[in-house]
C-alpha cells in the first residue's frame, strides 16, 4: 500500500510537468507569430530572432548603447587594411552538449552563409565580398575579404552553427532548425508547434546563469486577447499600441499590474516622393508637402505624445544622428508660398496646376496600421486646401512592397527601420535607384553620393559621424521624402519583471537583452 | 446511378484543377516576390543582394515559368507530394498535417454545434410561423448571422475568458475547455443560418395540403413535422454542402482570434509570404473539402430524388411529386 502511494506521488508529480515547476521562475512571454525557424542564420522574423537570442551569443554582441561587446569571441581584430579579421573564441564557449565552440563552427557557419543552396538571404549580404575562412587553431579563425568595408565588423553579430550538429543533410530543411544545438544562455526544452515554445536554462553556459529557470513562448497572433493575458496575467510581456499604453498606465500602480516601458528605436516614419514624377521632382515642392503637414499635431493626438519629429534620414536614437537639423516647420503658408514659387499655381477647380501638370496623384499605402491611415487622411485634407488632390490607395502588404521596392509608386506611406550600422546609401544614393537597389523615391544628389563614397572607406568613426552628419544635412535640404516622426517604441511588462533593459535596437537584440529578465523574488503570474 | 457518380466525379476533378490553376494564375500575376518578401521579414532596411535573391529564387525554382512550375507541383501533388514551403524549407504536407487536427477538431465540432442548435431552433419556429418563438429566434439569429466571427470572437473572448475568467485565453490553456469559445463563435453563426433554413423548410411542409391532410387524419404534430424534415432531406444535402465553405473561412478567423494553430493561420501566412506550394496545397484541400461536400450533397439528392440525376429530365413541381 506504502509503494502504490509513493507511485501514485511520483506519478503526480511527473505528470504536473511544465506546470509543476517553480512558477516564480518561468516568465512568459508572446510571440506574434510561429517562428519558423531556430536556425541561427535563417532566423529573420521578429518571432524568430527574439527565441535565437535567449539561445545563441553572437560572437560579438551590441550592448545596450549599440556598441559591439564580446560575445562567444572574446575578440574580433582587424588587418590595417581591413581585408582580414581574426576571430579569438573565449576558450570557456561551449555547446549544450559540453563540446567547445570552436574555429571549426565559425569557418561551418560562414560557408553555410555563403553557400547558393542555404537561403540565408539577410546574412549573406553582411559578407559579400567574402574571399575565404579558415581556421588558424582551435579558438582562431582568420577570415579575409575582396574589398575593405567600414561597417564590416558589424557583419560579425553573427550567432553560429554547430558544425557537429548541422553538417550532414539539407541546412535549409535540417531537423536541428527546429531543435538547434544552444551555445547561450537557454536551450530549447518542448516545441508544441503553434502554441507554446519552452526554453530552459541552459547548464552549460560559461557566463552566469539565466535568472529564470524556463521563458515560455506562446504564439498570440491577435494583440486584444495577447493584451487581455497581460493584463491576467497569463503574459508578461507585449508591445503595446497608444490605446493600450493609456490603459496600462491607468492602472499604474495597482498591485500584479503591468506597466509600460517606452524607448526610441531606430526607424521613423515617412511619405515618399518619387522624385522621378515631374510633380515631385523640384525639392521646394517637396519641402511644401513636408510643411503642410501638421506633424506636431499628429505627434500629440495620434501618438499621444509619445512621437518626436524627425529631420532626416537617422533617427534621434542613432550614434550618428545630427542634432543641430531642424525639422521643416508647419506652416501652410510658406508651403503655398513655396508652390507657386515653384510653377503650381492654383486653377478655377481649385487645383495646382504647372502649364497642363495638374497636380494631383495616387497616394499608396500597405493595409494594416490604422495609425498610418489616419496620417495620411490628414495630408489628404491639409493638401486638398492648398489645391492639391491626393487619391488614397490601399494595398496588400505584399503587393504594395513589391511596387515600392520597384519604384512603381508615385506616392506612399512607410516606415524604416535600422539596422546599427545603417548603410544609408542603400536608400539614397543614386547607384540604388530602383531597380538596382532600394533607393525607393529615386533621389539623386551627387554630392551626396560622393560623401556615402567615401563613408564606406571611412574607419574612424569620429569621421564617420561628420561625414554622416553632412548626408543628413544635404538629404533634409532637398528633403526627398516628407520625414514625419520617430514614434516610441511602447512594451507593456508584467510588474513581476525585474531586470528590464531598453536600447535603441528594441528589447531583445542586445546584450544581455530579455536574458537578464528575472521574476521579482516571491512573485508568481497572477493565474 | 453508375453514370450520374461517373460524371459528378469527373466534374468534380475539373473544379478542383480549375480552382488550382485560378489561385496559382492569381498568385503568380499579384505583385509580391517570395524572395523578396523572405528577405523583408526581418523588417530592417539592410540591403540583399541581387546575387542572394536570385539564389533563393534557383533554389525554389522560382526562376521557371509559371506555367512549368504549376504542371510539376500538379504532377508532384498527384503523388501527395505538395513540395517545399518557401517560408521555412519543410515539406509542405509536414506543415500541413501539423495544422489540420486543429481545424478539423474546430469545424467537426462547429459543425456538431451547429446542427445541435440550429435544427431543433428551426423546427421550433416553424411550428407556429410568426409566434413569440419565431420573431426572437428570427431576430437573434440575423444579428448573429450579420456579425463578423472575428468581432463575435474577440467580444466572447474578453468577456468569457478576460473578465469573467470561465474559459481559458488561449486555446490550449484548458484542454476542451480552451475549444469551448472557439467552438462556439464559429458554431453560433451557422446555427442561425440552419435554422432559419429549417424554419422555411419546415413551414413550408407544414402548410402543405398533404400536411393538411394529414392533419385531418388525425396526424399528430411530431409526424407532420417528421414527415415534413423527410421531404426536406435533399435540400438539407444540399445546404450541408454550402455550409462547409463557410466554416472553412470563418475558422481562418477564428483561429486567429483563438491562437489555434490551424490551417486557416497557415493559409493566411502562406498568402503574405507568396509561398504557392502551401497556398496551392490548402487550396486543394479546401476546395476538396467543399467539391467532395457537394458530391456527397449531389448523391443523396440523387438517392432521394431519382429526378435530379438527369439534369436535362423537367422537374416536376415539389408538391406533385410528394
Amino acid at each position: 500500500m506504502k509503494r502504490l502511494a509513493v507511485a501514485a506521488l511520483l506519478l503526480a508529480l511527473a505528470a504536473c510537468g511544465v506546470r509543476g515547476k517553480d512558477q516564480t521562475s518561468v516568465i512568459r512571454r508572446r510571440l506574434d507569430g510561429e517562428p519558423k525557424t531556430l536556425n541561427p542564420i535563417l532566423a529573420t522574423t521578429d518571432a524568430e530572432q527574439i527565441v535565437v537570442a535567449l539561445l545563441s551569443r553572437n560572437l560579438l554582441d551590441y550592448d545596450e548603447n549599440l556598441n559591439l561587446v564580446p560575445g562567444l569571441a572574446e575578440e574580433v581584430s582587424d588587418s590595417p587594411d581591413h581585408l582580414v579579421f581574426t576571430v579569438r573564441l573565449r576558450p570557456d564557449a561551449r555547446w549544450e552538449d559540453g563540446t567547445p565552440v570552436t574555429s571549426a563552427d565559425v569557418v561551418f557557419t560562414l560557408n553555410a552563409v555563403m553557400d547558393p543552396k542555404v537561403p540565408a538571404l539577410t546574412r549573406r549580404s553582411f559578407f559579400e565580398g567574402l574571399v575565404k575562412a579558415e581556421a588558424v587553431d582551435a579558438r582562431t579563425t582568420r577570415v579575409t575579404f575582396k574589398t575593405p568595408s567600414a561597417g564590416r565588423r558589424d557583419a560579425f553579430n553573427l550567432w553560429l552553427l554547430s558544425a557537429a550538429a548541422w553538417k550532414d543533410g539539407d541546412l535549409a530543411t535540417h531537423p536541428r532548425n527546429r531543435n538547434p544545438l544552444a551555445n547561450g544562455p537557454y536551450r530549447v526544452g518542448s516545441w508544441e508547434p503553434g502554441r507554446t515554445l519552452s526554453l530552459v536554462r541552459n547548464t552549460q553556459y560559461a557566463g552566469p546563469a539565466a535568472p529564470a529557470e524556463q521563458v515560455v513562448f506562446r504564439v498570440v497572433p491577435e494583440t486584444a486577447p495577447a493584451f487581455a493575458g497581460l493584463q491576467s496575467g497569463d503574459l508578461d510581456e507585449m508591445r503595446l499600441t497608444f490605446a493600450q499604453k493609456k490603459d496600462v498606465d491607468a492602472k499604474a500602480g495597482t498591485p500584479g499590474a503591468p506597466r509600460a516601458v517606452t524607448f526610441d528605436e531606430l526607424s521613423y516614419a515617412y511619405f515618399g516622393w518619387s522624385n522621378r514624377s515631374p510633380l515631385f521632382s523640384d525639392r521646394r515642392v517637396r519641402r511644401a508637402l513636408t510643411m503642410l503637414i501638421d506633424r506636431e499635431s499628429i505627434n500629440r493626438n495620434l501618438y499621444g505624445g509619445l512621437a518626436k519629429l524627425a529631420n532626416g534620414p537617422l533617427p534621434p536614437a542613432h550614434w550618428a544622428w545630427n542634432s543641430s537639423i531642424t525639422p521643416w516647420p508647419y506652416d501652410p503658408k510658406a508651403a503655398e508660398a513655396l508652390l507657386d514659387e515653384a510653377g503650381f499655381r492654383k486653377g478655377p477647380d481649385g487645383i495646382r496646376h504647372r502649364g497642363n501638370l495638374r497636380f494631383a496623384f495616387t497616394f499608396s499605402l500597405g493595409m494594416g496600421s490604422d495609425v498610418q491611415r489616419q496620417m495620411v487622411e490628414l495630408a489628404q485634407q491639409s493638401f486638398r486646401k492648398a489645391g492639391i488632390d491626393m487619391q488614397i490607395q490601399p494595398l496588400e502588404w505584399a503587393a504594395f512592397a513589391a511596387k515600392m521596392d520597384a519604384g512603381e509608386l508615385e506616392a506612399w506611406a512607410a516606415a524604416l527601420n535600422l539596422d546599427p550600422y545603417p548603410d544609408l546609401g542603400v536608400s539614397w544614393h543614386s547607384a540604388q535607384v530602383p531597380p538596382t537597389g532600394l533607393n525607393n523615391a529615386s533621389y539623386r544628389n551627387p554630392e551626396v553620393d560622393g560623401l556615402l563614397d567615401r563613408l564606406r572607406s571611412t574607419f574612424d568613426r569620429g569621421e564617420a559621424i561628420r561625414l554622416l552628419g553632412e548626408v543628413q544635412r544635404l538629404v533634409h535640404e532637398d528633403e526627398p521624402v516628407s520625414f514625419l516622426n520617430t514614434p516610441l517604441t511602447k512594451w507593456g511588462v508584467s510588474g513581476r519583471i525585474e531586470g528590464v533593459k531598453t536600447s535603441p535596437y528594441g528589447l531583445f537584440l542586445f546584450w544581455p537583452g530579455a536574458s537578464a529578465w528575472r521574476p521579482a523574488a516571491g512573485s508568481r503570474p497572477i493565474s | 446511378m453508375l453514370r450520374f457518380v461517373l460524371r459528378r466525379a469527373a466534374s468534380a476533378l475539373l473544379t478542383l484543377l480549375g480552382v488550382l490553376a485560378l489561385v496559382f494564375g492569381l498568385l503568380a500575376a499579384a505583385p509580391g516576390d517570395p524572395a523578396a518578401m523572405a528577405a523583408k521579414a526581418g523588417a530592417r532596411a539592410s540591403a540583399v543582394s541581387p546575387e542572394a535573391l536570385a539564389a533563393f529564387r534557383t533554389l525554389y525554382g522560382l526562376n521557371r515559368p509559371p506555367l512549368e512550375r504549376f504542371g510539376i507541383w500538379v504532377l508532384r501533388a498527384a503523388r501527395f507530394d505538395f513540395g517545399i514551403s518557401l517560408s521555412d524549407g519543410r515539406p509542405v504536407g509536414a506543415r500541413i498535417s501539423g495544422a489540420l487536427p486543429a481545424t478539423l477538431t474546430l469545424n467537426l465540432a462547429a459543425l456538431l454545434a451547429a446542427l445541435a442548435l440550429g435544427v431543433p431552433a428551426g423546427i421550433a419556429a416553424a411550428r407556429r410561423p410568426g409566434g413569440r418563438l419565431d420573431r426572437i429566434s428570427g431576430a437573434l439569429g440575423d444579428a448573429l448571422f450579420a456579425t463578423p466571427s472575428f468581432v463575435l470572437g474577440l467580444v466572447l473572448l474578453l468577456v468569457f475568458s478576460g473578465w469573467l475568467r470561465l474559459t481559458p485565453l488561449f486555446s490550449d490553456g484548458g484542454g476542451i475547455r480552451g475549444y469551448v469559445l472557439p467552438v462556439v463563435t464559429l458554431a453560433l453563426p451557422t446555427a442561425a443560418f440552419l435554422a432559419r433554413f429549417v424554419r422555411s423548410c419546415v413551414a413550408s411542409a407544414l402548410a402543405d395540403p398533404a400536411a393538411a391532410a394529414g392533419r385531418a387524419r388525425g396526424e399528430g404534430s411530431g409526424a407532420a413535422v417528421r414527415r415534413a424534415l423527410r421531404r426536406s432531406a435533399a435540400p438539407f444535402a444540399a445546404m450541408g454542402a454550402a455550409l462547409v465553405p463557410s466554416l472553412v473561412a470563418g475558422s481562418v478567423l477564428v483561429e486567429r482570434v483563438f491562437s489555434v494553430p490551424g490551417a486557416g493561420g497557415l493559409l493566411a501566412d502562406a498568402v503574405f509570404a507568396r509561398d504557392l506550394p502551401t497556398v496551392l496545397a490548402l487550396t486543394l484541400l479546401s476546395a476538396g473539402c467543399v467539391v467532395v461536400a457537394a458530391f456527397l450533397a449531389d448523391v443523396v439528392s440523387a438517392v432521394l430524388d431519382p429526378r435530379t440525376r438527369d439534369a436535362a429530365a423537367p422537374l416536376a413541381p415539389a408538391g406533385e411529386a410528394a
